[in-house]
């Protein structure tokens, strides 16, 4: 769901840079302020995947060390395109299993990172676009798609974590093509059913990719 | 085997795997802009590592598998950075 340079328009594509670098210096203040506050907030609760802000991150001199495994994750698995039909590929997007392991905050940093990483070293989405790219898939994929999970995981983690992916998938897609009709690519009313559909098989990949990387890590940490 | 060694070498056995096994088929956004017909609008800027592979590389499977280990490192050093300013 990487949008390439040359379709979005000059204007929305430098306003959401803007608007995304405020939102990223403030993410990562947060994350700062967090590393230095983790050894006050720690509890028993907070060590369970799942049911935490913080995961299983739980000394100062680990966190950001962790943070870059999470991204190095999500990194390798985006690299990795899944056939889902007929002549078409999907890959992770990886919000929701960010953010449920490392928080809102941390979780757009380390989406944030992989998209910028992506985009200056291996042309998989426009420099010009990256704003666009991040609002959709670290913004709204992973930060906003934590306080979904949050609202439900209370009572079941794994329709949370459905609920929560699907979400992720679908707004990102809803957003991209909302983007893209407003720079006058597309007409919104007509792409947008063969948008939602197409990723439609995406959302519950991610909800399996999601479920099997936290099982991988939560096994792996215990 | 350590089990924090797996979690660390985790990523390097989905590149690998990656590499050799990753779909070549166009992703669901390239679908949509052939479905909607602006896939020509898309401008590829060439870069050293585009599209996951190493121009001085005949070999396809060595050649996405370094360039996916780059950016392993390269994540690891803007993390190293981003701890560097911590305080």
């Amino acid at each position: 769901m990487h949008i390439p340079d040359g379709l979005l328009n000059n204007n929305l594509a430098a306003g959401l840079l803007a608007g995304i670098s405020i939102i990223f210096s403030y993410c990562l203040r947060r994350v700062y302020k967090i590393t230095t506050t983790i050894p006050l907030t720690i509890s028993e609760n907070n060590k369970n995947i799942g049911v935490c802000t913080f995961g299983f991150f739980n000394t100062t001199n680990e966190y950001i060390q962790k943070l870059t495994i999470i991204a190095m994750w999500v990194f390798s698995s985006q690299m990795f395109n899944i056939p889902v039909q007929s002549k078409i590929s999907a890959h992770l997007i990886g919000g929701v299993f960010t953010a449920v392991i490392v928080g809102p905050f941390a979780g757009f940093l380390v989406i944030s990172s992989v998209l910028i990483i992506q985009s200056i070293f291996f042309s998989d989405g426009g420099v010009l676009a990256l704003g666009a790219n991040i609002f959709n898939m670290a913004f709204i994929g992973s930060f906003i798609s934590y306080y979904i999970y949050k609202a439900i995981v209370n009572k079941n983690y794994y329709l949370a974590i459905f609920v929560a992916s699907l979400f992720s998938v679908l707004s990102a897609a809803f957003f991209c093509l909302l983007e893209l009709s407003i720079s006058g690519v597309v007409y919104f009313s007509i792409s947008f059913k063969n948008m939602m559909y197409l990723h439609l098989l995406v959302a519950l990949l991610e909800t399996i990719i999601t479920l099997t990387l936290l099982w991988l890590l939560k096994f792996s940490y215990e | 085997m350590n089990k924090k060694a797996i979690v660390v070498l985790f990523p390097i056995f989905i590149v690998f795997f990656a590499s050799l096994f990753s779909s070549k088929h166009p992703d669901t956004l390239e679908t949509f802009a052939v479905n909607q017909g602006f896939e020509k609008q898309a401008k590829e800027i060439v870069l050293i590592f585009n599209d996951y592979n190493l121009p001085f590389i005949n070999n396809q499977f060595l050649s996405s598998f370094c360039a996916g280990i780059i950016g392993l490192v390269l994540l690891y050093i803007l993390y190293k950075t981003i701890k560097f300013f911590e305080k």
